[in-house]
């Protein structure tokens, strides 16, 4: 019984984790249709720039997050104005192609400027665990999972109970009547794509504090987090969420009670099977439903 | 509207779903490109080119580095010799990107294309596997740094060799005798055996475990984890409820710095710790786990910066004027000696236009190399002992054979001391 306990803490403390950065993924897609392979790439940015705030000043890496946040949000809107924003009209798979570019940009940018040797950040309490009984809940997995939250709740209000996530969210829906009731949305756009990236960077300061790390490691994340937001169903949040969760459990489940070495398979295998009942994904619907409304 | 909204989404889950099969399926894939290492010309006649392509970006950037390094100090000490056969030396070094195919098209680029006079070889059992498959069907001499694993030499190849003093499965067997012979007292009962799914690192694991088993050490945990595995947690509280006297890990890097952090969080280490690889990879370790939790690690290891070999004092000398540090990896090391042998081939020849005689010479004769003396059998599989490495008191010593020990092995992993 405390296996599995210990089991399902484990597991949700890395689900929520993973949530925190498929959220930006989902959100960039659900608003722009854009498909981003460089967010990976801009997770493992976040974790350098944390390791350097930690390496060089002694800023907890967690706090990080305060810095890499705001830091990555200015290159996404960048980024956007400068690659993203001239192809916006363009097949589906262009963007696909830039963004692929821009992670391999990023990789080498990050190779030359902290080397390729595997990079880990060790805050004081990365080694301890809070003990409840038999079970053990690590530390830093535990403050990864409640700044992670913290961030994910600062998401879903912004865009649910503020003006600036109503026009986000009519952007999305239906550009031409949003322009028309004076929503400039190619502003939003970029926004957008800065907020969406800015999850990413604050999960590579969490991230980067749980696992050891190479310029490289961003292709072993993107992959996840794109089967995670098809798994919640594409552009939809909460579904990330759920997805994400769900993606955590699978894993470390298989892991403990089948084997690790159908760990990183299984959840793939629940992403096929969701797809054949559902192929709009877990919480997929809703968007579709809005767009079909408008 | 709506029609045409449907439609992108569909194609949307279509092309994502492709894409992370595609990002899936290959782990680390990524970009190519090709640097050009060194000096050209000087007297005698054109520069010789030795061709390797190396693992300087992707999963296995981080030893596929060092092997560079080990590469442009051999070149730098060969030139100011004067050269293979009175022929300066120009490296031509290409990244493969830690990916499989790439490292094919590479190695086939630098014998068609660039014409390169020798290859050597590139670092992982997982890339050696393919890629001496094309040196072998150029009859090219492949001489590898790294590649322990077992299946590089069940396949009749006559070009292969490889520069390190055992096979995979028999690295860690000096280690397993050790433990066997301790007293009653201090002989672990259990022991767990956790490995990546690898060619280097399952056979490591699996030679100890059947000596230990032999000798009635129970197995209570076994598992095999893929190449992505990140979180580590679960396999230590599978383990932790088995509580095993002995952790025998197979590992790379960043996996042998992830489960050992896992112990550390979880508040269960075992009594005793035998990882592959990552122990060895010297300062970065260290930062890694932190060195008070380095104490009493034990690890198979092919080089020691103290040793008294031939060469060896220069070698670590001209490494430190090249790259600032005194210890040099274990994997410049390995790929020094490897250029070694290979070097102590064509000398001894005194050609390279037919390197099937250089492959005859070396199967014949024993090289004398930073690592020590190496030899090969029919297969090239080398035919020596294999050095035990423990972190003591955050040093990295040899403590097995006494023959080559640099201090006593002692009993236990005490992290936090």
């Amino acid at each position: 019984m405390s296996e599995l306990v210990q089991t399902l803490a484990l597991s949700l403390l890395v689900g929520g984790i993973y949530a925190l950065v498929a959220s930006g993924l989902t959100l960039i897609f659900g608003v722009m249709r854009v498909i981003n392979i460089a967010h990976g790439a801009f997770l493992i940015l976040g974790s350098f720039l944390t390791y350097t705030l930690w390496d060089a000043l002694g800023l907890d890496p967690l706090l990080g997050v305060l810095v890499t946040t705001p830091v990555v949000f200015a290159l996404g809107w960048a980024v956007y104005r400068l690659f993203v924003r001239p192809i916006r009209d363009a097949p589906m798979s262009s963007t696909v192609l830039l963004t692929f570019g821009l992670a391999l940009v990023t990789e080498g940018v990050m190779g030359s400027v902290w080397g390729n040797d595997s990079t880990a950040i060790r805050p004081s309490y990365v080694n301890s665990s809070f003990h409840l009984g038999s079970v053990f809940l690590p530390e830093a997995q535990v403050y990864g999972g409640v700044v992670a939250a913290v961030v994910l709740v600062g998401f879903w209000v912004l865009l649910t109970r503020t003006w600036l996530g109503r026009a986000i969210r009519a952007a999305a829906t239906n550009p031409a009547s949003a322009e028309l009731v004076g929503i400039k949305v190619t502003s939003v756009a970029a926004l957008v794509f800065g907020l969406g990236l800015a999850a990413a960077g604050a999960g590579g300061s969490i991230i980067g504090v749980l696992y050891p790390f190479v310029p490289g490691s961003h292709y072993l994340w993107i992959s996840r987090l794109l089967a995670i937001v098809v798994l919640g169903g594409l552009g939809s949040l909460e579904g990330a969420v759920l997805a994400a969760l769900v993606f955590g459990v699978a894993e470390t489940v298989t892991a403990v009670y089948v084997s690790p070495a159908w760990a990183t398979a299984v959840p793939y295998v629940i992403v096929f099977a969701v797809l054949l009942v559902r192929p709009q994904g877990l919480l997929g619907t809703r968007l579709r439903d809005d767009a079909v409304a408008a | 509207m709506s029609h045409v909204s449907a439609r992108s989404r569909w194609k949307a889950v279509a092309l994502v779903g492709a894409v992370s099969i595609g990002l899936a399926a290959c782990g680390g894939s990524g970009g190519g490109g090709s640097s050009d290492g060194g000096s050209s010309g000087g007297s005698g006649g054109p520069a010789l080119s030795i061709g390797a392509s190396l693992p300087l970006t992707g999963d296995f950037s981080e030893p596929g580095s060092a092997a560079k390094q080990g590469y442009e100090v051999w070149q730098s000490i060969v030139n100011a010799k004067g050269g293979l056969l009175g022929r300066q030396v120009k490296l031509v070094i290409k990244d493969d990107a830690s990916n499989q195919n790439t490292i094919v098209s590479d190695y086939n680029a630098l014998i068609a294309q660039d014409k390169v006079d020798l290859v050597l070889g590139t670092f992982s059992s997982l890339l050696n596997l393919p890629a001496s498959a094309v040196a072998e069907k150029n009859r090219m001499l492949y001489v590898e740094p790294a590649g322990g694993s077992p299946k590089m030499f069940n396949r009749g190849y006559k070009y292969l060799f490889f520069a390190q003093q055992a096979t995979a499965d028999k690295q860690g067997l000096t280690f397993a005798k050790w433990v066997t012979e301790l007293p009653e007292a201090q002989r672990p009962k259990t022991a767990a055996y956790p490995t990546l799914d690898d060619p280097f690192a399952a056979p490591n694991v699996e030679g100890i475990r059947k000596v230990l088993e032999a000798a009635g050490i129970s197995t209570v945990y076994q598992t095999t984890y893929a190449i992505d595995t990140k979180n580590f947690d679960s396999i230590v509280a599978a383990m932790k409820a088995k509580s095993p006297d002995v952790v025998v890990h197979g590992a790379t890097f960043e996996d042998g710095v992830g489960l050992t952090r896992a112990m550390l969080k979880s508040g269960w280490t075992p009594g005793m710790f035998y990882e592959t690889s990552a122990p060895s990879f010297a300062d970065q370790y260290v930062k890694a786990v932190g060195e008070p939790n380095t104490e009493g690690v034990m690890y198979a290891v092919s080089y020691s910066p103290e040793a008294d070999t031939p060469g060896n004092a220069d070698f670590v000398a001209k490494y430190k004027e090249m790259f600032g540090s005194d210890v040099p990896p274990e994997d410049a090391a390995d790929a020094f000696a490897a250029a070694e042998v290979m070097a102590a081939a064509v000398e001894a020849v005194g050609s390279i236009e037919d390197q099937s005689k250089l492959a005859d010479w070396l199967r014949a004769n024993k090289v004398d190399t930073i690592l020590g003396p190496l030899s090969w059998d029919e297969t090239g599989a080398p035919t020596g002992e294999f050095l035990i490495g423990q972190w003591q008191k955050g040093k990295a010593e040899v403590v097995l054979p006494a023959g080559a020990a640099t201090a006593e092995p002692a009993v236990g992993w005490h992290p936090g001391s």
